[in-house]
This record gives C-alpha cells, structure tokens and sequence, in this order.
C-alpha cells in the first residue's frame, strides 16, 4: 500500500491503495465516480475512457502509479443532470444511448477529440471513435451527438 | 606571340565543346518529350480488366493513391521522404487532373522510366524502378483496370520538397544510378510457383522498397537486398538471414500472414504493413502463396536461435546485478500491470490471443522504432477491416515510462542487448 495523490476533475484527492490498482478501480471503489464502466478490462471496449492531460485513456489500463501529476477527468466533471456539458446534452438531444454502458467512455473519448479538433471532419470523428465499442448498436447516433456538440460549439448551427 | 594566341584559341574551342558535350549529356538524363495526349479512353474486354485488378492489389497501388476510400484512387497521400514531401497522384482517367490523357505508350513510360505524360520526371516515391520489369502483358492489364475506374476531379497537392529537389529533371541523375532497366529473368533452377513468387515481390510487390535499406541518395542499397529497412518511420524487417523473428517463420504461417496480417502465435502485422495486408487478401490467392513461397525462401536463411524461454507468469523481476536496475523495475511494473494481462503465456483475451511477449518480433528488430509505434499507438485495423485489436499507451505512459517498458521488455522479454539512445527514440517518436 502506498499513497497516491490524484487531481481528478479539478480536486486533489489522496488515496491509499496497491501501484498496480487500475485507475478505473480508485475512481469507482474510492472516489465513487461511477460514469467511467469496467467492460472488458483489457483495453478492448472503451467503456473505461477518462481523460489524462487531455488524452483519452482506458483507465482499466492506468495502473494508478504511472498517473502521477496528470490530471485526470471524468464523464462527472463535464456537468451533472440538472447542468449537463455540451456534449453530454447533445447525446441526450441525438438518443444516442440504448443500455448507456458505453456511453461515459463515448463521450469522454469525444471530448478528447473536440478539445484538440474543435469542427472535426466527419471521418475524423469515426476515426477518433473507432476504440470505442458500443453492443447495442447505437454508434450512428452517437457519430451524430458528437457532431452535434462540435456544431453547438462552433456556434450554434442548430 | 602569333602562335601561342592560337594555342590559346583552341583551349578555348575545346572548353567549349567540352560544355555543349556535357550540356547535352545533362540535357539527355534531365529531358524527356512529352507524349501526345489521347483524344479518347479506348475500351476493354472484362478478362483484362479483371487481371489488373489483381495486379493492382498485388502492387499495392491504392495503399499510396487512395488515402480516402470515399475517393478511389485520386491521389493526395503525403509521403515524408529525406527530400521532402512528395504527394500521391490522381490515377483515375480524369482528362484534366488525372491520367485520361495518357495513352497506354504514355502509361508505359511512367511505369517504365518515371515521366509522365507531359515529360516531367516522377519521384521515385513512386517504385518505376521496380515496375521497369513488369511485363508489357502485365502493364497492359493495369492500364486496362485504371483507364476503367470511375474518373474524380483532384488536382495533384503541392510538394514540399528540400531546395534542390523540387527541381524535378535531377531525378535523371538518381535514374542513371538506380533505374536497372535490365528484364526480369526467371531462375531456371526454381519451381514456377517461386519464380512467380520472385517475380511479382519483385516487379509488382516491391516488396524491397521498404524491407532493403536505402543509400543516402535515397536508392536500395543493392549489397543489402532485403536486409531490413524502413517505411513511415516503422522498422521493416529484414527478410533474410538477418530476419530478426526469434521463431522462425514456416511457409503456411508467412502465406497466412500475408492474407490476414496475423500468423497464429508467430506475428501481427502493425503500422504499413497492415495496408500490404488489405490488398494482398484481395488478390489471386494462388499470387500470395507464390509470394510466400518466395519470401519464405530467403526467410529460412536465418540462422536457428534460441529464445528466452517462455515463462508462465510474469517474467522475474530484474536481480539486483542489474546496473539499470531503477529504470528495469520501472519497466517491469508497467509491464506486469498494462501489458501482462494480454501478452502473459497461457492468458489470452477474449477478443484473440495476443502474442507471449517472448514471440513478439519487434523486441528483437535491430531499432526500437516499430516497439514504440505500438506501445504508442497499439495495432488497429485499417478503418473497416478485421484484425487483431490492441489500445495504444501514448496517453498513459509518459516519455520516461515507455522508454523504461521498452527497455525492460528488450532485456528481459527478448534477452538482446540494449538499444542505443532509445530515451531519444521515444521523445522523436512522440514529436508531433
């Protein structure tokens, strides 16, 4: 057992835990951030996706002794219900969720993109998306909230 | 006085015709005609059309031409060479932007020597100078498959090319020393299935353009055939007895792997060589066996070795005789919290069996180049194709985490000795 100290979205936060402990495991066992899912815990599904500095990770991958002083955000610090971010309400205006296992890591994945590619080309978001597994089959719609939000953020073309 | 001014005169003459002799030398390597364009793209019976379709997976000719599958074959690839930044070209018959023009004499000449129509001098991105030895049947066949495809306005992108060479005609000096225009000559003493095999990873394949190393003027290192060499900045293998595969590769597995990109326990087909992969399980699978049966020729050169054996488990952790031994924990943790779970011996995910890290080819290529490209960026498929799936670590590792994997795995995985300034490697791998 070792201590870590994490930055996640935006607070400091101090846990006691095993170096090989997924990420994924702190955020959910610790922290109680639930968005980010354990689906496959082999990189496989996305289902896990947060973001380190900005990059989309799959943090079933993340032992939490490499994170160190990145800061790590997550589906909850984007908005929560009552205040939903841009792209968590353009998932909602576009349906795209059926069961909404996959969709945290969807829309943390989408943020990674949006941030570093504000008006995405639509084969840019397929590619950006592609790690991101969805088995209900939700993806058209979830290509359509992405670009969606990049439109909403671009100015509000719809 | 009379008499040495003359002498004079003819130094004079002869520096004089000495400079309109090399002028028109210079003039008869840089300069080419342009060829008439043609008024109307002749028709094809099916059967040709057909074998060029062949041809152009077993070339590989849309991996370059075809960086937007919406946009077949209109060109636009950047390709990053020492040079400069070179562009793939529109192929299709477009009469304005692509090769509607060309008459098949034209065509000839662009395969065969590198000009195109107009008689500017192709780079040698494009490999004329292993299409100088497709037949003409052959040629003719291409032809007939591209002068047949659905035409696309795109004008060719703009090179970036280092000063001097975007001054196209010096490309006649590289000629002068690398286009062999000698015919393809089979080996009489071989099957016919490994001459077609010769042939095709010669004159169509090209397979060489990558897997033999380049000279300084950007040319095969013709006393290093198939020695290793590169392509988008990823390790190619060798593919003669210095092949860094620490199995060696059986016929069945080289011909499945070129069909599909994965050879059961053996090899995955990462970075460019996934794009071969795609084409080749296009084409006349009787072609790809012949390639097999000829890459496996040179392939079992290489000398047995014996491979670290394979543990279950992690591997030990590094004893303390280790002087890295900081960095080597460093590496083995990250090894047995990220990688271990997939690449372990005797644990194999649901999606597919990774390879046991003992088996993984690039620990054992001479750079760490391809190593980091799929630490970096993990193995993907090509955007609607099967394969093999791993997630990349770019964003979980850090510069001084995936150096230490790297070198962990290399002296621990593979039991090879270092490689030289891999920390450097990592960070220009990482450099947008």
């Amino acid at each position: 057992m070792s201590t870590y100290r994490l930055q996640v979205n935006g607070k400091p936060h101090a846990v006691d835990t095993d170096p090989d402990t997924p990420l994924l495991y702190v955020l959910r066992n610790e922290l109680e951030l639930n968005g980010a899912k354990f689906g496959c815990g082999l990189g496989q599904c996305g289902s896990c996706t947060v973001l380190l500095d900005g990059q989309a990770a799959m943090s079933c991958m993340v032992p939490v002794s490499v994170v160190g002083a990145r800061k790590v955000r997550t589906v909850e610090g984007l908005g929560d219900a009552r205040t939903p971010g841009v792209l968590q309400q353009a998932f909602i205006d576009e349906q795209a969720a059926q069961c909404g296992y996959c969709i945290a890591g969807m829309i943390m994945q989408a943020t990674a993109l949006l941030e570093k590619t504000p008006a995405p080309t639509d084969a840019q978001i397929r590619a950006h998306m592609a790690p991101n597994l969805c088995r209900c089959g939700t993806h058209m719609r979830i290509l359509r909230a992405v670009r969606r939000a990049a439109d909403v953020l671009a100015g509000g073309k719809r | 006085m009379d008499h040495s001014r003359r002498k004079r005169h003819i130094g004079w003459w002869l520096l004089l015709a000495a400079a309109i002799v090399l002028t028109g030398i210079a003039f008869a390597i840089m300069w080419r005609p342009a060829l008439a364009p043609q008024s109307a793209i002749p028709s094809f019976d099916q059967a040709r059309i057909e074998r060029g379709a062949n041809l152009a997976h077993l070339g590989m000719c849309a991996s370059c031409h075809t960086p937007d599958l919406s946009r077949p074959f209109a060109g636009g690839k950047p390709m990053e060479t020492p040079f400069g930044t070179v562009h793939s070209t529109n192929i299709t018959p477009d009469r304005d932007t692509g090769i509607g023009a060309w008459s098949l004499d034209a065509f000839t000449r662009a395969m065969r020597e590198g000009v195109a129509r107009d008689g500017h001098l192709l780079y040698p991105a494009f490999p004329y100078n292993h299409y100088v030895r497709m037949t003409q049947a052959d040629i003719d066949d291409l032809y007939a498959y591209f002068m047949t495809r659905p035409a696309i306005a795109a004008p060719a992108r703009d090179n970036a090319m280092t000063f001097p060479f975007g001054f196209r005609p010096l490309v006649g000096f590289w000629n002068v020393l690398y286009l062999d225009d000698a015919p393809w000559q089979p080996d009489p003493r071989q099957s016919a299935e490994w001459n077609r095999g010769a042939y095709l990873a010669d004159a169509v394949a090209h397979c060489a353009a990558c897997h033999t190393p380049r000279t300084k003027l950007g040319g095969p290192d013709l006393t290093r055939q198939l020695d290793g060499g590169e392509a988008e900045d990823w390790y190619a293998p060798a593919l003669n007895r210095n092949s860094p595969s620490p199995l060696p590769w059986t016929r069945a597995q080289l011909h499945t792997y070129l069909r599909t990109g994965m050879a059961e326990d053996h090899a995955v087909a990462g970075g460019p060589m996934q794009d071969v992969v795609m084409h080749l399980a296009q084409a006349n699978q009787a072609d790809v066996a012949a390639l097999a049966a000829w890459t496996h020729s040179h392939l079992v050169q290489a000398p047995a070795r014996t491979t670290p054996a394979q543990t279950p488990g992690p591997l030990p952790p590094p004893t303390a005789i280790d002087p890295d031994l900081p960095r080597m924990q460093l590496g083995y943790a990250l090894y047995a919290n990220s990688c271990a779970r997939c690449h372990d011996v005797g644990r194999a995910p649901s999606s597919g069996t990774a390879l046991p890290l003992q088996k993984a080819i690039a620990l054992y290529d001479p750079d760490p180049r391809s190593l980091i490209h799929i630490v970096d960026d993990g193995i993907m498929p090509p955007d609607g194709e099967p394969g093999r799936w791993m997630p990349g670590f770019k964003a979980i590792l850090d510069d001084g985490q995936a150096s230490a994997l790297a070198a962990y795995l290399r002296k621990y995985g593979a039991g090879q000795p270092a490689w030289p300034e891999l920390d450097q490697q990592v960070r220009k791998a990482r450099t947008p």
